[in-house]
């Protein structure tokens, strides 16, 4: 009995000092680093975004410190970084937020998240991409078309879809394309707003006419549900499917990586155009520093380098002279779709709610 | 059973007499009130009441959605078909393991527990890579019997088995340890009076494992109406349920009181399966009368059919247990698209992925911050419930119900609206917490980790309390030991092998944590969860599925090792003490002074 309670002592011991022992060594130390940087460098700043997989955060934290500010990434995907941001508007923690579409924007200025300023780069925008309300709060970094892609060693040009109603009015295309099975990524979100957007009527449920609703209705009936951690490449790839939604920057690794051809279909509408932008979260207490990176970050210098290295398309014009060749004459004949952002922004939270409850099976 | 005399020790006027249990109960008040009934109470206020007075808009749109009550129905016919299915598999394993003598049972064993090691999608991800329809199995029957449906493991049954397998877990550890605390001479005695094996189990056995057997059910059953990757990876059209959707609303502003509504739905039925239980638990808990109680022996099942019978079916859950896991391992090795392609080639094997993930900037650093966070969660937990637990099972009145089901609340809300409730009630000076703010600093994460294992951590640790045989205590007390002797000295040392499970459990499980950590966690302290996500998520690209299953492979090996460590050398610890202990040493259990007053059970019966 002596030997056991000593055993257990012993071992309580030695949990306990390796919990606080390890507790109080790694975030105080780090706790440190924020609260008394070092004079010069500057304060460290904290940056919101959803744009920080295949190697962007890191490669971002890098140039940063080049340039002289010292940033902590905090990933989260679309909809998390928009929750956190508009939870934490009384006592924020982010400085700078990039990445989310303007879509998400559009939420976190509603809930009054949000500071305007003016970057030193506004004049080399297109601002018609970015906050189109007063006081302008988001500014536009990064063009990504959402599109239809289907495998183009299956399905010829000449036979492939016009839009994305041929999927489910035409006879070929059923079952043949993948839908999606949640609407909680926003490249589901922007394909709903354009298809959504076309059948505008105020006297119709949510905006939106029956007709429309009937378009949502059989595309989820009439696609092969999406399948939990297998891309739609894959499953491209396997013949399980033929055509699906896909961002335009995705494309080129996929193919290659999955060993597929995909071509996509240019609409006559045009296509939906999700644009990510950066913003100034209200409330932080270095302001001044967070002005000075989003300058920097949204520079033709940095937005040309950053669309170099991960085949972006620069909202920045003088950064797109920078940015890979095949990319920027892809969007140079890429038709914009006109969408009414400001009816799909006020509207897509009960879109999805109704999309998910009534059509989805 | 015995004993029909009603202890006065569990009287609402005898707990407030004693100082030690006014002093737990004004900290747990406070906890309970600062950190599950506020931040929740607010969150729920926030959702029902948006503009100060309530609207039925979410149960309108809820029931009138025939998806989301298909789902619903779902997720509550995976529970209760789960709370059979897992007990008839985890008490299959545990008598194998424990209790019958088989060949080769410690071999069995590991395989069994592959299950504390791993979990989630990377898990039914396993199993599809066996059974799905380009899977290894699939394709051997379909040169067999060319005509069958190569998609046959999907929907319901798929789902059904492949949770069933996965969640023996809590079996292994509660019910095995619940199992070596059975006295074998009661088994002797029945064989001694012509009972059959069968009989013996039945009639002798089972009942004394019951509180534990009660308290991994609605584990179980829990399990099930939380289901959300084998339904999203195995389901099909046919057979989902309803987590993925309450995962979307929550994420959604405008639709949030629709996830809270189907939470507090799933949520509300899980406590009144803990109140049926409860009813059922205290209509009689099963104890040995006998004075000296001798250590569990192996049994032989003497039908040599019988026996052959069980080892085949053993033998053959070993290998459904296993080759999920070396499949998995195996995978962690390949690219992106062979895996989800599933074709593979031994020369297409590389370490690429481990290098991937292991050279990042940000390196070990996420896996040490996950380490700590949960190491001080697990401890602050267990070691706060266990006095908890022993108060609330000594103690049985309205006052402790009431402490009961309030330290339940974290299992009503998911994790997500658990960690907004805090956000809002502590983004400004709370006088709760001495009017600090704790939003942006590293205690949230951690009061969040504590919060959410509550439920699991209490009900794991009553039920280990529920079987100690309680005449050792009533001995000591009435040789004078005081209350907090008696739970040192003598409690302490019987619930610690239970205590130190639940530990690794609970550490295991908040390892990878992300629905917490993603809206509460220190912008310069990231756990390994948001890191996980990072690499695997996004467009569920190339890289990112292969480093699902490298950050599964590594998480394997913390795991293991805390298993091992924990459990493990505790139950090595605990065989030497029964050795050391076979002569006439104090050992509690042997100790005829002790079981001379051994007459009553613990629980009172009503």
């Amino acid at each position: 009995m002596r030997k056991l309670q000593t055993l257990v002592a012993a071992a309580v011991a030695v949990i306990l000092l390796a919990g606080c022992g390890g507790g109080a060594a790694s975030p105080a130390a780090s706790g440190d680093a924020s609260t008394a940087p070092p004079a010069g460098s500057g304060e460290t700043l904290v940056v919101y975004t959803n744009s920080n997989g295949e190697g962007r955060g890191e490669w971002l934290t890098a140039k940063a410190a080049e340039a002289g500010f010292k940033i902590e990434v905090v990933g989260a995907g679309g909809a998390d970084a928009t929750n956190k941001l508009i939870a934490e508007k009384n006592n924020p923690i982010a400085d700078v937020a990039f990445g989310l579409n303007n879509m998400y924007f559009a939420q976190i200025k509603a809930e009054g998240a949000l500071e305007p300023y003016d970057p030193a780069w506004a004049g080399e925008v297109d601002t018609a991409l970015g906050d189109s309300g007063d006081g302008k709060a988001y500014w536009p970094l990064v063009k990504q078309a959402i599109l239809l892609g289907y495998n183009s060693d299956k399905i010829t040009a000449d036979a492939a879809p016009q839009d994305w109603t041929d999927l489910w009015t035409k006879e070929e295309f059923k079952d043949r394309y993948e839908r999606v099975t949640g609407l909680g990524t926003a490249t589901a979100q922007l394909v709903f707003a354009g298809i959504l957007t076309r059948y505008k009527d105020e006297s119709g449920d949510l905006g939106v006419s029956d007709e429309g609703w009937k378009q949502v209705e059989q595309y989820f009936q009439n696609g092969s549900p999406a399948v939990a951690k297998t891309d739609l490449f894959a499953r491209i790839a396997a013949g399980e499917v033929d055509l699906g939604q896909m961002p335009s920057s995705i494309i080129a690794e996929r193919e290659k990586s999955f060993k597929v051809n995909v071509e996509t279909v240019a609409p006559s509408v045009g296509v939906p155009l999700a644009v990510e932008q950066v913003a100034l979260v209200k409330g932080t207490d270095k302001k001044e520093q967070a002005q000075k990176f989003i300058d920097w970050f949204g520079s033709a210098d940095v937005q040309g380098a950053f669309a170099q290295q991960f085949n972006s398309m620069p909202v920045n014009k003088t950064a797109a002279t920078k940015a890979n060749p095949e990319v920027v004459e892809f969007f140079a004949d890429v038709k914009q779709q006109d969408i009414d952002w400001d009816f799909v922004q006020e509207n897509m939270g009960a879109w999805v709610e109704k999309i998910e409850l009534e059509y989805m099976t | 059973m015995s004993g029909a005399a009603v202890r006065n020790g569990g009287s609402v006027r005898s707990m407030v007499r004693s100082p030690f249990v006014l002093m737990v109960g004004a900290v747990l008040t406070w906890f309970i009130a600062a950190f599950l009934v506020w931040p929740n109470l607010n969150v729920l206020i926030a959702t029902f009441f948006p503009d100060g007075s309530f609207s039925g808009r979410a149960a309108e749109k809820l029931f009138s959605s025939q998806r989301a009550m298909k789902s619903l129905g779902n997720s509550f016919l995976l529970a209760l078909a789960l709370s059979i299915t897992v007990n008839v598999v985890g008490i299959f394993i545990v008598l194998v393991t424990h209790y019958f003598k088989i060949r080769g049972s410690r071999i069995l064993f590991l395989g069994y527990a592959t299950t504390f090691i791993y979990g989630g999608i990377v898990l039914a991800a396993g199993y599809k890579f066996i059974y799905g329809d380009k899977g290894i199995v699939t394709s051997l029957l379909l040169t067999v019997f060319p005509g069958m449906d190569p998609a046959w493991f999907s929907g319901f049954f798929a789902v059904l088995v492949v949770m069933t397998f996965a969640t023996t877990t809590n079996h292994m550890l509660f019910v095995g340890n619940a199992l070596k605390g059975v006295d074998y001479q009661t088994i002797e005695a029945a064989r001694n009076l012509g009972a059959s094996t069968w009989t013996i189990l039945r009639r002798v056995v089972l009942p004394m494992l019951k509180p534990t057997l009660f308290a991994v059910t609605i584990l179980s059953f829990l399990t099930g109406l939380g289901a959300l990757s084998a339904p999203q990876v195995l389901g099909g059209r046919e057979f989902q349920t309803i987590t993925p959707m309450i995962l979307t609303f929550a994420n959604s502003p405008t639709s949030r009181d629709l996830a809270a509504l189907l939470a507090v739905i799933l949520g509300v039925s899980t406590i009144l399966m803990l109140a049926v239980m409860s009813r059922f638990e205290k209509r009689g808990t099963y104890y040995s009368l006998s004075k000296v109680s001798s250590a569990l022996q192996k049994q032989q099942i003497s039908s040599p059919v019988a026996n052959a019978a069980v080892h085949t079916v053993a033998y053959l859950l070993f290998a459904l247990y296993t080759l999920p896991v070396v499949l998995i391992v195996l995978y962690s090795f390949a690219d992106g698209a062979a895996i989800q392609t599933g074709q593979i080639s031994p020369g297409s094997l590389t370490l690429d992925n481990y290098v991937r993930v292991l050279t990042q900037e940000s390196g070990l650093r996420p896996f040490v911050i996950s380490v700590v966070y949960s190491a001080l969660a697990t401890v602050i937990a267990v070691g706060g419930l266990l006095l908890v637990a022993r108060l609330l099972q000594k103690y049985r009145n309205w006052v402790a119900s009431v402490f009961e089901y309030l330290l339940h609340i974290p299992w009503i809300l998911p994790s997500a609206l658990l960690a907004l409730g805090l956000i809002i009630s502590y983004d400004h000076p709370n006088p709760l917490v001495g009017g600090a703010v704790l939003t942006g600093t590293t205690v949230i994460l951690l009061i969040a980790f504590v919060t959410v294992k509550i439920p699991f951590t209490l009900r794991m640790l009553k039920a280990s309390f529920a079987s100690v045989n309680s005449s050792m205590e009533e001995a000591a007390a009435i040789m004078g030991a005081k209350t907090l002797y008696v739970f040192r000295r003598i409690l302490l040392p019987i619930v610690l092998p239970a205590a130190a499970a639940i530990a690794a459990l609970n550490f295991n499980s908040m390892l990878d944590d992300y629905d917490t950590a993603i809206f509460l966690a220190h912008p310069l302290v990231q756990p390994l969860g948001l890191v996980i996500k990072a690499n695997t998520d996004g467009a569920e690209g190339v890289e990112g599925v292969a480093n699902t299953f490298v950050y599964t492979v590594l998480l394997m090996v913390i795991t293991g090792l805390t298993m091992y460590l924990v459990y493990g050398r505790s139950s090595r610890r605990r065989a030497g003490r029964k050795n050391s202990a076979a002569g006439a040493s104090p050992d509690p259990a042997t100790s005829p002074a002790l079981v001379a007053a051994g007459t009553e059970p613990a629980a009172p019966v009503r």
